[in-house]
Order: structure tokens, then sequence, then C-alpha cells
């Protein structure tokens, strides 16, 4: 199960399975129910989190509408990052869409491991890098894509989460309003039976 | 090369040290040892710093001067960045993963940048004793900066944006033309207008 991880850090730079072993005894494995809030509005997020089965998402309130910013299944890393990193209250809410394996790194512990090697860091600032990539992206692409572009782009990546994700939690990650992503998925439906 | 070292002022050597004192204590003597894998760079008014398609080789800090980080979305440029003295500037996904920037740079105001190429941040990464945990850190400030700014594209009200840029940025009105401002906080230029005429009144 844990192996998992292991691929991951592995297709961003180099990590031998005996350091891995020594990573694992930083790490914490947990369970979690569907619908179980893992961080809240307010609270300084003490943990990131691996997915290694199920769906979480990240969202905060506008009003009484939610706005999902992430939606991270197996083999992605979910968290209130922004406060993870600089110790501030967490402006989101991240809870669990199914249940959920994770591996999860409590702060304190991450820092220690830094604190222990060199080669810690590196690997800290390579996946740092990755995730801080992942984050400019999704925020260019919302910028650089039309409404469609966006709903045409997400459903080749992520076939499989179109069947697990309700739909309004889809539209708002996509930043579509529900009508328009109705209808949208129609078209879809239609083009593949053409 | 224009070192950086020998020619940055000791006031731009002071916000330097601010900047990364906010992630770690750095002495001046580290500052030091670190400014000799940085250079400077000068730019006149109008200058592209970096072109739509090129790779990003560069990660800048504004010494001096204003600079505009855009996308090209069918015929609209939306506007990213405008950055001042302090902040830092440069095509992120072309700089770390090492293809062609989706993005243009170019200079509003006559610019000094303080800069480090990739390779001298590899070299410094490897070299440099705390180099490896400074650029961890240098990220997640950027990813907090650039969280913030979501979070308010996605929760604030026109009026709400408006508003609390121009009472945290009260130059920029000056700095900048509108069109550059309004695109960048995502407002439409007659909003905008419209919003601006409300400025002086509200102060009294």
């Amino acid at each position: 199960m844990t192996s998992d991880l292991f691929v991951f850090l592995n297709t961003h730079t180099p990590v031998s399975s005996e350091d891995f072993e020594e990573l694992m005894s930083y790490a914490e494995h947990c369970s979690f129910g569907k619908k179980v809030r893992l961080t809240d509005i307010g609270e300084v997020e003490h943990y990131m989190y691996f997915i290694q089965e199920g769906l979480a998402r990240k969202f905060f309130y506008r009003g009484k509408n939610e706005v999902i910013t992430h939606i991270v299944k197996e083999g992605g890393i979910i968290g209130s990052a922004a406060s993870f990193f600089s110790g501030t209250a967490s402006r989101y809410i991240v809870d669990t869409l199914e249940p959920v394996e994770a591996l999860r790194f409590a702060k304190e512990k991450l820092e220690e491991l830094y604190r222990s090697g060199r080669k810690w860091e590196r690997i800290g600032r390579i996946i740092t890098t990755h995730y801080f990539l992942l984050q400019e992206l999704h925020l260019l692409d919302n910028i650089r894509y039309s409404t469609r572009e966006r709903f045409v782009r997400f459903i080749n990546d992520n076939a499989d989460l179109v069947l697990r994700v309700p739909q309004k939690h889809l539209a708002s990650y996509l930043n579509i309003k529900p009508e328009t992503f109705s209808r949208l998925k129609h078209l879809l439906v239609k083009r593949k039976h053409e | 090369m224009n070192e950086a070292k020998k020619n940055i002022s000791p006031e731009q050597f002071g916000f330097v040290l601010k900047y990364l004192n906010h992630f770690m204590p750095l002495t001046e003597t580290e500052l030091s040892g670190l400014l000799q894998y940085c250079e400077l760079r000068h730019f006149e008014k109008k200058a592209v710093i970096l072109r739509e398609g090129e790779m990003e080789n560069y990660l800048n800090m504004v010494l001096q001067g204003l600079v505009r980080k855009y996308i090209r979305v069918k015929k609209n440029e939306v506007t990213l960045q405008l950055a001042t003295e302090g902040h830092v500037i440069h095509a992120e996904i072309s700089f770390l993963s090492r293809i062609p920037s989706l993005v243009t740079i170019e200079t509003l105001e006559p610019a000094t940048l303080l800069s480090i190429s990739y390779q001298k941040m590899e070299e410094a990464l490897e070299n440099y004793p705390k180099g490896e945990r400074l650029g961890r850190l240098i990220l997640t400030g950027m990813y907090v900066k650039k969280d913030e700014k979501w979070y308010d594209r996605l929760s604030k009200t026109t009026r709400e944006r408006f508003f609390d840029y121009i009472d945290q940025h009260p130059h920029m009105l000056q700095r900048v033309s509108q069109k550059y401002l309004a695109s960048y906080l995502n407002i439409k230029p007659e909003t905008f207008s419209r919003l601006k005429k409300l400025v002086p009144k509200r102060k009294k």
C-alpha cells in the first residue's frame, strides 16, 4: 500500500528503498470515512496527506455556496497547504468525498526529517516544486481556457472522476455554472455515440 | 556579467535581506555569499524580458521599476502580475519544468532586476549551505501568495477586489495604466473607471 508513495516520489526524484523506509518512520497511516472533515476554517493545518485510496477535496464558502479549489484522488497530495506552509489560520475546509486511506506527515515531523540531512531538504524542495507547479498550472488553465475547453480537458484527463464526484462539485471545481456543466455533459454523451 | 555583489546599493541589499529573512535568518555575510550566484540586469521602459514561447532562464527580484507578466488569451492579454520593488517575478512553469513559457514578461518602467539563472541556481542548491532549505521556503512563500490571490479572485466581489487593492497599493493607480490594473483585478474597464471615480469621495 505504501508503495504508491514510493512510485510517486520516484517519478520526481530518485529515492532508494532504504531512504523510503526512513521516510515511512516519519509518516502516519490514517483512515477516514466518507464526509469526514480533516481541516476546518480557522484551524492551522497540521498535516499534508498523500491519498492512497479514496477522494478528498478542499473548498471554502462564498456566502452559502461551496467553492471547490481541489479534488484529489489516489496518488495525489492534499491539505490546506497555505496554512500548513505559513502557520496561519486556514481559509479552507478539507474533507473526504469517499472513504480515504492516506499517509500523513505532521509539520514538526517533516521539519525533523529536513533537519536530519541535506538529502531530505532536497527531496522536500523537489516535491514542493511539483506541488507549486500544479497550483500554477491550475490557475493558468482557469484563465487561458474557455469554459468548454476546461470541461473537455478535464473529462479527457479524469474520466474516472466524472463517475465518482457529484456533478455540482465538478462544476464548482472547474468554475463552471451547474447549468452549463449539464449542457456540456449532454454534448459529450452525444459525441461519444456518433 | 554585471556582478550583483559589487553593484547592488546598500538600500537594495537591505530589502533583499528583508525578503529572505522572512523565510529564514541570514547574516549579511551569508547574503553576500548568495549574491555571488546572482547578476544585475537593467531594462528600458517597455522592454520585453521574456517572450511567450521562449525558455525562462531566470528567477528575478525587482530592485527598481515596475514589471508586468501577462498571458495571451485569444486576442486579449490577461495581466497576471504587476511587480514592484522587492517582488519576485518570472515564468514559474517554464523556469522550473524547463519548457517554453506560456507568459510574456515586460517592463512598464525602466527596471533593475536581481536575477539568478537556472544554472547558477542549481550550483547554489548544490554548494550554498542553506540553498536547499532556502529554495524550498521561497517556493512555499510563492505558493502562499498565489493562494491568497486566487482566493481573493474567487471569493471577493468586484468592488471588494478594487478597494482592497487600492487601499493596499495606493500608489499603483498613478504608476500603472488603468487597463492593466483592470485586467489584473479581473474587472471590466468600464466598471474600473466607475469605481475609480469613487476613490476621492471615499477618502473624506
